[in-house]
């Protein structure tokens, strides 16, 4: 396993590399919000304060959209800008231009806006635990074993689980620039993003027949999105588009931090409800069923598409003979839940993970027996019917069972909790983690790249995904590199420009090196094998006539693939990584508090391309986790709304455990997906170390002191 | 009002309101655009800069406080053997993910071996504990660290044995 240095490295450590906030132009004009501050309700008047000259500020409402007041989404359901009625707090009524950014935001405070307001849902309960507020299509997977086995001796087990709104956090709030050049009717975007072809489709959507062409760039850095930066920008370039149309200048808008908690999408919260029949001899789960239901926030969005892969992998890493998925959206009056690393599996694997260990507990079996008898093994089918072609986790599992020693461990804290104030637990969970789009989007998404070899002998890389901190734009070099063989530093990953790079699909869904780069690894291959050289920068110099020439492929997919999006049957990813995980906790009974000592991971990610690269994924996926664990949460009860990183606590150095991190099968053909999995499994083994620690099973996160406090009131009571 | 002080070595000195805040006029009038907004209360350590030699979060304070006194950001220290020391170990370990927090990191990491390089993780730990990172997970920033300990303690010995 190779551990090149990142290209990207030392301009970002010295400050050199330029994020959006460090661009500016010529009359360039400053861009802000007015948003709702009200959760639900209409909007009566608008008034504007009388000690400011108006013509000196752009303002764009609902009138000033040439195009459509419509977001593009998987659902198109949002508007850009709010007309009459408010749906959520933080919902954008209008956007404001000055040239100057303390005048600006001064003027925008001093607007007042009367609003008639009505009664709103926010908390967790009340959206999503009556099945009648459902909207939207609910999905269904319904999957019975033809061989499934006989049996009377079944313990009924039912759990319901709740998860909270998670903040991605990213440490650069989002922004955007826009210059309009009316002479080739040109909107030129450049911002925060992960998906610029889905920011080009928005700005076309708002703008319509007023612009011609609409090309979208990245800003150089990106300075990390985990999802928050997938379906935002859209927006939020719209309504930057616009402004920079009506004032004809270019206008920037960077979010303070405190609006960009208060209006960008979150993790959506929720609600998994598991009745099971358990074989009480074996520990074999018989049937199951499952009622998985996410807050869609006020809109319904993209969460279609996160409700598909929740439930395709709400069964977990495990064989159930019987079992029935249903997964339902529920509308609330929060901004727009939307994608965050891990996109619907971290909520699933929650519940699957912990339910487990509540039947074990209740049955009399060990967290590690339970899953020796219900592990996906190679043949077994999943719940969408998908046959297994390896036999991958059950290889972490045994794996990181060794490492951690964790039979010992178990029965050491059993032991020691005997005789001691603080308490000791060992928790364990699976994860899978499907690649790529769910079920026939890659086939739809067709995502294509290029190649062009200069004269020089350098190779640009033309991939529309970003370089966003994850270490894409060095790890993609490295899969042409080693391909074409010629030195690292003569193959570059171009910066997305919808210009010049093909469309090779939005940077989400771990695909950007499992799909994109197997693309490009392809494409260097192919051509290696037409021009057939020794030393390819010797064959450029000796035909410098042929030269800069391109190369383009687009993806295949397998024809033996195939999935029902209607009963959900069929092949749902081509691959999915694996792992396993063995996690240490001291709870602190006094102070309600659990410490996260050590963490131990065993993951089949395919073949490793940069192994620091992939480590670091792995570290930064676990701590991310283990805030939305332990101590992340937006809506806290009875307190204000959090609006900035005081109030929203995000892990630090301090709270940091041990980490072990193993690959297996890293000499495998294929690099399979490696962001996500490592945001799925840490959560439910944080919650299942402390149930072996304290006896106490807690079906919400976070596990923060105040929740477990109430939690052990109420189970004395 | 006037306020006169020395930036990353050189001494300046500017007309301003005196309430603006250290981080907007080094954005702003200074083009150091290593100095990063984050949070804008203080609590990430993007905006990182040594303010009389000890780090501070350049969002909390006013320019006025900053008269008379000195000023280095992550520009001035990568300038320093001891800052491409530094960026040379972070680069090592793939300390760097996203980057926008790292000129902080390593505006502190350059104040904690300047006055105790030591390669205790928990001493590491405690002193990048108001930096906040939400990429790395902080694993190899603190490895980073370590490495630089490391090649620090080996640069002395040489000059011992010098």
């Amino acid at each position: 396993m190779k551990s090149e240095p990142r290209k990207d490295a030392l301009a970002k450590i010295t400050g050199k590399c330029r994020f959006l906030d460090d661009y500016s132009c010529e009359n360039m004009l400053h861009g802000y919000l007015l948003y709702a501050t009200i959760d639900c309700g209409k909007i009566v008047n608008i008034s504007f304060p009388n000690d400011y000259d108006l013509a000196e500020f752009t303002i764009v409402q609902t009138a000033d959209i040439p195009g459509e007041n419509i977001v593009p989404e998987p659902v198109s359901d949002q508007p850009f800008l709010a007309d009459k009625a408010v749906c959520h707090y933080g919902q954008v009524i209008m956007g404001i231009a000055h040239a100057d950014l303390q005048t600006l935001k001064k003027f925008i405070s001093a607007i007042e806006v009367e609003y008639e307001e009505e009664e709103a849902i926010i908390d967790v309960h009340s959206c999503l635990d009556d099945k009648a507020n459902q909207s939207g299509e609910c999905m269904h997977i319904s999957h019975t074993d033809r061989n499934k086995e006989k049996t009377d001796n079944l313990k009924h087990i039912e759990d319901v689980f709740y998860t909270q709104h998670q903040e991605q956090a990213y440490l650069e709030p989002q922004g955007m620039l826009a210059e309009y050049l009316p002479q080739s009717s040109t909107m030129k975007i450049t911002g925060t993003m992960q998906c610029p072809f889905f920011v080009k489709s928005a700005v076309q959507m708002i703008m319509g027949k007023a612009v011609k062409n609409v090309i979208v760039e990245t800003s150089e850095g990106i300075g990390g999105a985990f999802g928050g930066k997938e379906d935002f920008p859209n927006l939020l370039a719209g309504i930057t588009a616009l402004l920079a149309y009506k004032s004809q200048q270019p206008v920037k808008i960077v979010l303070e931090r405190s609006d960009d908690i208060l209006i960008t999408t979150k993790r959506h919260p929720s609600r998994v409800a598991i009745v099971s029949y358990t074989n009480m001899l074996t520990g074999k789960l018989q049937a199951v069923n499952i009622d998985y239901r996410l807050d869609a926030g006020a809109y319904l969005t993209l969460s279609p598409v996160v409700l598909a892969r929740g439930i395709l992998h709400a069964g977990g890493g495990y064989c159930l003979p019987r079992c029935e998925i249903s997964g339902y959206m529920h509308k609330s009056n929060t901004p727009p839940n939307g994608a965050f690393r891990g996109f619907g599996a971290p909520q699933a694997l929650f519940a699957i993970e912990a339910h487990l260990d509540n039947i074990g507990k209740i049955i009399g079996k060990s967290p590690l027996e339970m899953r020796l008898a219900n592990i996906l093994r190679l043949h077994d089918t999943m719940p969408s019917s998908q046959s297994m072609k390896e036999d991958h986790l059950y290889e972490c599992l045994q794996k990181v069972i060794e490492i951690s020693d964790y039979k010992n461990k178990r029965l050491e804290f059993e032991q020691y909790n005997q005789n001691n104030e603080i308490k000791k637990g060992i928790g364990l969970a699976l994860a899978l983690h499907g690649g790529g789009y769910t079920g026939n989007g890659e086939k739809v998404l067709q995502s294509k790249v290029k190649l062009r070899l200069e004269k020089n002998g350098e190779v640009q890389i033309f991939v529309a995904n970003v370089e966003m901190g994850q270490g894409a734009h060095t790890t993609l070099a490295q899969m042409v590199n080693e391909e074409l063989d010629i030195p690292l530093e003569k193959v570059n990953v171009q910066i997305p420009n919808t210009s010049l790079t093909p469309n090779s699909g939005p940077t989400v869904a771990s695909r950007t090196i499992y799909i994109v780069g197997t693309l490009l690894q392809k494409l260097a291959a192919q051509i290696k094998k037409e021009i057939n050289y020794e030393s390819l920068e010797e064959y450029i110099r000796q035909h410098q006539q042929l030269f800069p020439q391109e190369f383009e492929r687009s993806f295949i997919p397998d024809p033996e693939d195939s999935f029902d999006e209607k009963t959900n049957e069929g092949t749902a990813y081509h691959d999915f990584s694996w792992a396993a995980c063995v996690l240490e906790i001291e709870y602190d009974p006094l102070q309600y508090k659990i410490k996260v000592k050590k963490c131990w991971n065993v993951l089949d990610i395919g073949r490793v391309i940069n192994y620091n690269i992939a480590l670091g994924q792995v570290y930064g996926g676990i701590t991310q986790a283990l805030g939305w664990a332990l101590t992340e949460d937006i809506y806290k009860k009875g307190y204000p709304r959090s609006k900035g990183f005081t109030d929203y606590t995000l892990p630090t150095t301090e709270d940091m455990p041990e980490f072990q991190v193993e690959f297996i099968h890293t000499d495998s053909a294929i690099a399979k997906g490696l962001g996500e999995i490592p945001m799925d499994y840490p959560a439910p083994a944080v919650r299942n170390a402390f149930l072996q620690a304290t006896g106490i099973m807690i079906n919400d996160l976070p596990l923060s002191p105040e929740r477990i406090m109430k939690a052990i009131n109420r189970s004395t009571l | 009002m006037i306020i006169k002080f020395s930036l990353n070595g050189k001494n300046t000195s500017l007309d301003t309101d005196p309430m603006k805040r250290l981080l907007d006029i080094l954005r702003e009038n200074y083009n150091l655009l290593s100095v990063k907004e984050s949070c804008g209360e203080g609590e990430c350590g993007a905006c990182t800069v040594l303010l009389n030699g000890l780090p501070v979060t350049s969002c909390l304070i006013n320019i006025i406080q900053v008269d008379g006194g000195s000023v280095i950001t992550a520009e001035g220290i990568s300038e320093t053997s001891l800052g491409k020391l530094i960026a040379a170990s972070f680069t090592e370990t793939n300390a760097v993910q996203c980057g926008f927090c790292f000129p902080g990191f390593l505006v502190t990491t350059y104040h904690y071996l300047q006055h105790d390089p030591d390669c205790d993780e928990n001493k590491i730990k405690n002193a990048l504990s108001g930096n906040i990172c939400r990429c790395t997970g902080y694993q190899k920033i603190i490895e980073a660290v370590q490495l630089a300990c490391r090649k620090l303690a080996d640069q002395e010995h040489k000059h011992e044995d010098v």
